[in-house]
């Protein structure tokens, strides 16, 4: 049996530049940190069965991979030439589709662990590419390359992607102080609703022309935020995400609408600095930079305005910030 | 005499005003990342850079946690290679110098581990066997090195390279030690800081997170 693990991860700044629309004519730039939470996938050798299985939100059982629904395993199965004799699970503690990067967290750990599986091992780099190439070269997702590099790596980063492809990374080295200050001014507020990253980016994607100057200043706002970091100076961050956040809105129709509109304006009447949708916008989760004196009173209207709001889910998810990447938790199949 | 003295604490000072920053943070984020995975970061050198491992894994497992030491917490679990000498000598008696880190390394080493190895020159054949034992298991290896830093520089992740003329060992080995012992300050204050933070919320606010920090202090 093997287990494999990725994180999930917060965006700050540059999210959309990391098409190849855009990437190719100007350099992608995003920041980024890899969070406390954690998918994990259990891949196990069953030889007396024939079956393919895959556990996650639903439980598939079939003869051969080409049968199943989940299109990620079954396009990384298909690929590896895997095609029986073998059950996999993934677990994790939020929902999928919440904006913090699940989907390409799963695939990491996935590829991390099938290639484990079959007695071979993948560097944070290898593993970030093996992801990339199964969600947009085979699963064919309208979806950028960010979220693999988090969730491979981990720690906090600037993710830079090169017009040949290729994707820099580097670390943004924070002590545990301004760390853990950080972590105390940050709010994540899951709205309870989930989306599907898919139509948002799409039209992001088909818009990337249109949107190429906003898109300039989005990456080129991923250095001067880094910096604010550097100094500690979440306050310059917060006001960078509130104007990250105006732009962001104007990339596709459907990244926010009334209701996050709405709970934006009263986390900011409430002395938040400022903040964003995270992931592709259109639910999932609302993250704000805060005073920590008013942290929880922007918690308590968040919890008000999204309760009046009809979100009966809503709720605050404590995050930390972790430096751990893609692993392999357990190789029962020997070393 | 005094003059000979003022020369070495001249160098010293130097190679000190020039310590790679860059690179001992990314090291020190490697130990971070080991310790959240509950991770074996092992350590190893010859001759005197042996002794600084010893040391170093006396105060990573003990000293970093010793304002806390009955708080059930995870600790760091650092470990000198070989652990004992009669691995050491059985290696090197039996296969030869060069498997006295590699060999016994293989026994432990899990793809989740660290490496730290430690050599001046950067080119002891058995500290380089070692490190490649750690490549191939995709184990990050922070390299610890002085003179022009030879393979282990190059073969490293993390490369903290103290830049000498060749046979420079005292300043290296001097720097090196401080190098280490920065790895033990940071970490001492790091979890004295959550430990401190979490014991009075009034006197540095905490958010409430159910997070690394509250993994770290369960039972608070």
């Amino acid at each position: 049996m093997v287990i494999s693990s990725a994180p999930m991860r917060i965006s700050f700044a540059g999210g959309g530049t990391d098409f190849p629309e855009f990437y190719t004519k100007y350099p992608g730039r995003v920041i980024s940190t890899a969070i406390d939470k954690f998918i994990f996938i259990v891949i196990n050798h069953a030889p007396y069965t024939n079956h393919v299985a895959a556990r996650y939100s639903l439980c598939e059982d079939v003869s051969h991979p080409s049968e199943l629904k989940n299109t990620r395993i079954r396009e990384a199965l298909l690929d590896l030439g895997i095609e029986a004799n073998i059950e996999i699970g993934s677990f994790a503690p939020i929902p999928a589709r919440t904006g913090l990067g699940s989907s390409s967290s799963f695939s990491v750990a996935l590829m991390k662990g099938l290639y484990a599986y079959i007695g071979e091992r993948l560097d944070k780099r290898e593993v970030a590419e093996a992801a990339c190439r199964l969600e947009i070269d085979l699963v064919k997702e309208p979806i950028g390359k960010q979220d693999q590099y988090a969730a491979a790596f981990g720690g906090f980063n600037v993710l830079q992607f090169n017009a040949d492809g290729s994707v820099d990374v580097e670390p943004v080295l924070l002590d545990y102080k301004k760390r853990m200050d950080l972590e105390n001014h940050l709010i994540l507020f899951f709205l309870g609703t989930m989306r599907d990253a898919s139509s948002v980016l799409a039209e992001q994607k088909a818009n990337t022309e249109r949107n190429f100057e906003i898109l300039k200043r989005m990456s080129d706002s991923v250095p001067v935020f880094k910096e604010a970091l550097l100094r500690a100076d979440f306050e310059s961050a917060g006001k960078m995400l509130l104007e990250g956040w105006m732009m962001k809105k104007q990339l596709a129709s459907a990244i926010s609408n009334p209701a996050i509109d709405t709970l934006y304006e009263i986390a900011m009447s409430r002395g938040a600095w400022g903040g964003k949708v995270l992931g592709a916008g259109g639910a999932g989760c609302l993250m704000m930079l805060s005073p920590v004196s008013r942290r929880a009173a922007v918690v308590d209207a968040l919890m008000g305005g999204a309760k009046a709001e009809g979100f009966e889910n809503a709720c605050e998810i404590p995050v930390g910030f972790v430096q751990v990447g893609a692993e392999i938790v357990i190789n029962s199949n020997g070393r | 005499m005094e003059r000979y003295i003022q020369e070495f604490s001249q160098k010293a000072i130097s190679l000190l005003r020039n310590l790679p920053r860059v690179e001992i943070a990314k090291a020190m984020n490697i130990l971070q990342a080991a310790y959240e995975r509950d991770a074996r970061i092992y350590v190893a050198g010859n001759g005197g850079s042996l002794s600084l491992a010893t040391h170093w894994v006396a105060d990573f497992n003990k000293t970093v946690f010793s304002h806390h030491l009955d708080t059930p917490q995870r600790r760091f679990q650092a470990i000198r290679v070989p652990t004992t000498e009669e691995e050491l000598t059985a290696w090197a008696n039996d296969v030869g110098f060069d498997m006295v880190f590699a060999g016994p390394l293989r026994n432990y080493l899990q793809d989740s581990d660290v490496l730290i190895a430690i050599s001046s020159s950067g080119k002891s054949e058995n500290i380089i066997r070692a490190v490649e034992l750690a490549r191939s298991q995709t184990v990050p290896v922070i390299g610890i090195s002085g003179f022009d830093g030879g393979r282990l520089n190059l073969l490293s992740d993390a490369k903290i390279l103290i830049p000498t003329t060749p046979g420079e060992y005292e300043l290296v080995e001097s720097v090196h030690a401080i190098v280490l012992h920065i790895f033990t300050k940071y970490f001492r204050e790091y979890f004295d800081h959550v430990f401190f933070s979490r014991k009075s919320p009034e006197a540095a606010y905490v958010a409430p997170v159910s997070s690394t920090v509250d993994r770290i202090f369960a039972a608070l």
